[in-house]
């Protein structure tokens, strides 16, 4: 156990390394994806809105707003993980560099998806303010939002880094957006509810985490029920409990 | 620092295989061997990027197998390939690694400046590191191994792929480091090298040492003191040659285009080979090196 229970010093120490990072290049290279999600709300929400106006007696935005902000957390967290972990640990060779420091791999891992949720939560959070502008947000619970979100994009994270330290190319991460990370995104919920589907598109979508998040972000956004508990509690499960592969698959890859 | 048989095998081939060595501290200790020999590997056991397979290995007094966190927060690292942080500056390099130590913010930027002064990249330090040329970059990764005030660095081929120049810098730098007490364990394939920085030294070969000892002992115990290189030609009988001048020498080696003849006085040699039955194309005269050593002992031929 001791080689997967991370140190939180040390992994704080990473998170420090990626946040300056971010810090740099959040103005400049990271711009655009801060728009990605409005984009969808111009063209679904201000365009086919006008067409489908209401969704279940709700307004098409209303409903449409809040998970893209779940959503935006999921996009940060499939890149940071996937793309820019890929190149730290094999091309530039850069945990190589971090693992001969007092940093383990578990820290390594841990600070890496604490990270990833913090960055997760950041564009979430900014579009959560972008749709509250918009007179999208119609609970005042939706101040509660920023920490759910960085559940979201934690659960997102490590599943994303699960599959970077288990993938021997980079080529392969077309499988995993293609396959992966688009569908989740058009057959979560974001855009259409589950009501009138075959109950089996539901079953489907339970079980991504993308399902939960934007349930959660959608009740907060009007007024939470109970069920915010149970989602919540899945993406801590899910997390909790694939967070010993990539650490494995990390550990096997980088200290053979 | 010491190894008792240790082995390392990655499934079916062994890297290490059955290897003892025992460092003393401030001394310079090396590891030299053609590629494959094991000599990265033994490095990275050392240093935590690799588990230590059978046998014994303690660092600084530590068991390598359950002590890694404590051994490498005492250790320095230059690994073979360059992992500098791309996506920081020079200065922030050393900064960030300070961090993983959990170096005070303020300790460390008085520790990186004086160290970016030590490897003469002050004037560098807020550039990005693809500004750097090779030589700087080698500079700022020994740099970078000594945020932590080490008591030992390990350095992985420190000096592959640098000009002499850059080749110097380095070494000098690591003069100093030993003249301050620092414990050095270094890789090379270069003789050179090894036969100025290293007091004592180990000959790898296929993941096991060949041969151990002071640089100029090994010379002296394997080669001699001259070596005379024959380029012979064609039509020379090459082992007839060497038969007729054996009682002077001390030792023989062909290699693929010349012949190796090691003797006390090699212009001595020279003059009693009877080059009328024996044409030689070109005769080299010069003292044994620690490179012979280790070509005696490899083998000559291109490995891999």
């Amino acid at each position: 156990m001791t080689d997967v229970l991370p140190s939180p010093r040390h992994a704080a120490r990473v998170v420090g390394r990626n946040a300056l990072v971010f810090s740099k290049l959040w103005k400049g290279a990271l711009l655009p994806q801060f728009l990605d999600p409005l984009f969808y709300l111009l063209a679904l929400g201000f365009g086919l809105g006008t067409y489908v106006a209401t969704i279940n007696g709700q307004d098409y935005r209303d409903f449409l707003a809040p998970g893209l902000i779940a959503s935006a957390a999921m996009w940060s967290a499939a890149f940071e993980c996937t793309y820019n972990v890929y190149f730290r640990m094999n091309e530039t060779r850069l945990y190589d560099a971090i693992l001969a420091t007092p940093v383990e791999v578990q820290d390594l891992v841990a600070g890496d998806l604490t990270w990833s949720a913090i960055r997760s939560t950041i564009y979430g959070t900014v579009f959560l303010v972008v749709v509250t502008a918009f007179g999208l947000i119609h609970s005042p619970w939706a101040i509660l939002l920023p920490p759910l979100v960085a559940l979201g994009g934690l659960c997102m994270s490590v599943i994303a880094y699960t599959f970077t330290a288990l993938i021997p190319r980079i080529d392969l991460y077309s499988y995993f957006f293609t396959l992966g990370i688009t569908p989740m995104f058009l057959f979560s919920g974001i855009f259409f509810p589950f009501d009138e589907l075959p109950g089996f598109a539901e079953v489907i979508a339970w079980f991504t985490p993308l399902y939960h998040s934007v349930e959660i972000s959608r009740a907060m956004a009007t007024g939470p029920g109970p069920m915010v508990l149970v989602h919540a509690a899945w993406l801590i499960a899910v997390t909790a409990a694939l967070f010993v592969v990539p650490v494995r698959a990390v550990r096997r890859r980088l200290v053979a | 620092m010491v190894a008792r048989s240790l082995v390392k095998s990655y499934g079916e081939r062994v890297a290490v295989d059955g290897i003892d060595f025992e460092v003393e501290p401030a001394t310079c200790f090396g590891f030299l061997g053609p590629n494959g020999a094991g000599k990265t590997t033994t490095m990275k056991m050392i240093y935590g990027l690799a588990t230590v397979g059978r046998g014994e290995l303690s660092v600084l007094g530590l068991d390598a197998r359950t002590k890694r966190r404590q051994i490498k927060s005492r250790l320095g690292v230059v690994p073979q390939e360059t992992n500098l942080d791309g996506q920081v500056t020079v200065l922030e390099n050393l900064l960030v690694q300070a961090s993983y130590f959990g170096i005070e913010r303020q300790t460390a930027e008085a520790r990186a400046r004086e160290l970016l002064d030590f490897s003469r990249l002050a004037d560098r330090s807020a550039e990005q590191i693809t500004s750097l040329s090779g030589g700087m970059k080698r500079r700022l990764l020994v740099a970078r191994a000594l945020v932590n005030e080490p008591e030992m660095v390990v350095l992985d081929e420190p000096t592959t792929g640098l000009d002499p120049q850059a080749r110097l810098a380095v070494w000098r730098s690591l003069e100093t480091l030993k003249r301050r007490g620092v414990t050095l364990l270094l890789t090379t394939h270069y003789m050179e090298e090894a036969a100025r920085l290293c007091d004592r030294l180990v000959i790898m070969d296929e993941g096991s040492i060949v041969a151990e000892g002071e640089p100029g002992a090994l010379v002296r115990e394997h080669v001699g003191r001259e070596v005379l290189e024959l380029r012979v030609s064609d039509e020379c009988d090459a082992e007839e040659l060497v038969a007729s001048v054996d009682g002077r020498l001390e030792g023989h080696d062909f290699t693929e285009d010349a012949l190796m003849l090691y003797a006390p006085d090699a212009e001595e040699l020279l003059e009693a080979i009877d080059h009328e039955r024996y044409p030689t194309e070109s005769a080299l005269v010069r003292r044994a090196t620690l490179e012979d050593v280790f070509l005696r002992l490899t083998g000559r031929s291109l490995r891999e």
